[in-house]
């Protein structure tokens, strides 16, 4: 197998370091094992006033060695009945997908992958998705069918509602054992989730020194004030 | 788009998986295959390419006649990025020499950034590409034989060499799209130029064509004349110029899949 290259390594450090900064709303990324970029936890509150409310799932992402050229991979290790998620966890979203051209697939080609999506991008489009299935090309059928026929009923069939909400109760319950609490009000959710203290933060510098040649200058350029910022970070929930 | 019963879920779920898996393995022996081949590589006497040819009569009299207008070739690795590779080691090559196209040429590249980030593409990891791009930009302005040796190196670190061509297609898609509706002529289906550039453009290793030069070209105002040798009747490469009427700065060869550079 290919090594890692540096530059996927130097990308990853770059973002996980932005994101513990500056952390995306309604989540929180570590790494799976200290020594490893190439595997994160990522765990999502259920946005407030939607069917994940209270809601925390974990999932991983694997980043491959070529990443950013290829996408990393999203699997939920909570249990989640989504249309878009399979059984065994793995996440289908278009975004995660490369840019084959297969009009098979139902997925807008203006989601797939490119260098330049990133964790951020990733995420926000995960939030989305949760709230806003895409029943073209369902990983899990059932559900599809299911989410289907409570939203064309408007909600009146409820039963793939009361699995959500039975799995964000059970996720919460998880959670407050670990000792997390999980916002149930949009304002505590955007505060909470963003005005993190950086306490577990990793010492980025070790990457910079170590890891890959590239310039030294690195770190003076992450200061958090220039990532985008606004304009789509509040996506979906506002 | 019916509700479907779904009996045959499980089978799907390992199909989809199979698929993938399948497309990874052919993706990394492919990749084990080019990756013998040096990004770019040394300057070569363009006899080099004839005697690819000895056994090949169309071929064989096509370098020849080559070998009258061109001296040398470089090679490139052919992964599919070859032509934005090949095109920014030439472009930046000859910048070495010239200060004022040089400058003119710096001050563009600083600018693309903005454009890009106006167009949508998120600025954080534009950013990221950006700045390496840059670097690689300043260390030939330094303009003196130990700049040559520098993109050389550098354009055979992975890291800045992919770097470099993502930004390249960066900066090709951007073109693309603000030029919509002229460009949109050019696309076959019913792709709008958008989701040309998504999938055609913008992801690594995709190959490149007449609108990926087109574009390329436009965006820098760099002249790029390709010699087409194949097949095709004739004893000569034949010359395409891009934009036509342009005197050309960089100078490929174009054989069936893959581009490599000729110096006159």
């Amino acid at each position: 197998m290919a090594q890692p290259t540096s530059s996927a390594l130097r990308a990853l450090a770059l973002e996980y370091k932005s994101l513990q900064e500056e952390p995306v709303e309604g989540f929180r990324v570590k790494l799976v094992n200290e020594d490893n970029m190439f595997e994160w936890e990522v765990a999502i509150f259920g946005p407030p006033d939607t069917l994940y409310q209270g809601g925390y799932f974990k999932a991983h992402m694997k980043f491959p060695p070529d990443y950013p050229y290829s996408p990393p991979s999203i699997r939920f290790m909570t249990k989640v009945w989504h249309p878009n998620v399979y059984e065994n966890g793995d996440l289908c979203i278009s975004i995660l997908h490369p840019p084959v051209d297969d009009p098979q697939s139902g997925e807008l080609p203006c989601e797939r992958w490119n260098p330049t999506q990133n964790v951020r991008t990733i995420l926000l489009s995960v939030i989305s998705l949760l709230n806003e299935p895409n029943t073209y090309s369902p990983a899990n059928v059932d559900a599809s069918v299911m989410y289907r026929r409570w939203r064309d009923s408007k909600g009146k069939d409820k039963e793939y509602e009361n699995i959500i909400r039975k799995q964000a109760q059970a996720a919460k319950t998880e959670a407050e054992k670990e000792g997390i609490v999980v916002p149930l009000t949009l304002e505590d959710y955007c505060i909470k989730t963003r005005a993190r203290p950086a306490e577990q933060q990793l010492d980025m510098t070790d990457f910079y020194d170590d890891e890959y040649e590239l310039d030294d200058d690195e770190d003076d350029q992450l200061s958090a004030s220039d990532y985008e910022d606004g304009d789509d970070s509040g996506n979906g929930e506002s | 788009m019916e509700n479907k019963p779904s009996q045959q879920k499980p089978a799907e779920n390992t199909e989809v998986n199979q698929d993938e898996l399948i497309l990874q393995q052919q993706r990394r022996i492919e990749k084990e295959i080019s990756e013998s081949i040096a990004l770019v590589g040394e300057k070569e006497p363009l006899q080099s390419l004839e005697r690819e040819y000895l056994e090949d009569e169309v071929y064989l009299s096509k370098a020849k006649t080559l070998g009258q207008k061109y001296s040398y070739i470089r090679r490139t690795r052919p992964d599919g990025n070859c032509f934005f590779r090949a095109f920014s080691y030439a472009y930046l090559e000859r910048l070495i020499d010239i200060k004022d196209e040089f400058e003119k040429f710096r001050e563009l590249a600083l600018k693309s950034k903005d454009n890009l980030v106006s167009l949508g593409f998120p600025e954080f990891t534009v950013e990221d590409f950006h700045d390496t791009f840059m670097e690689v930009i300043d260390k030939v302005g330094a303009g003196t034989e130990a700049s040559r040796l520098e993109l050389h190196k550098l354009f055979n670190e992975q890291g800045y060499s992919d770097y470099v061509v993502v930004y390249l297609r960066l900066i090709a898609s951007g073109q693309l799209q603000r030029e919509a509706d002229f460009y949109q002529h050019f696309i076959e289906g019913d792709r709008t130029v958008t989701e040309f550039c998504h999938q055609e453009v913008e992801p690594m290793y995709k190959e490149s064509d007449h609108i990926h030069i087109i574009a390329m070209s436009a965006a820098l105002g760099t002249g790029v004349q390709v010699r087409y040798m194949d097949r095709g009747a004739g004893t000569e490469a034949t010359a395409h110029d891009f934009p036509e009427g342009v005197p050309p700065a960089v100078h490929l060869l174009y054989r069936p899949g893959h581009y490599d550079i000729l110096y006159p």
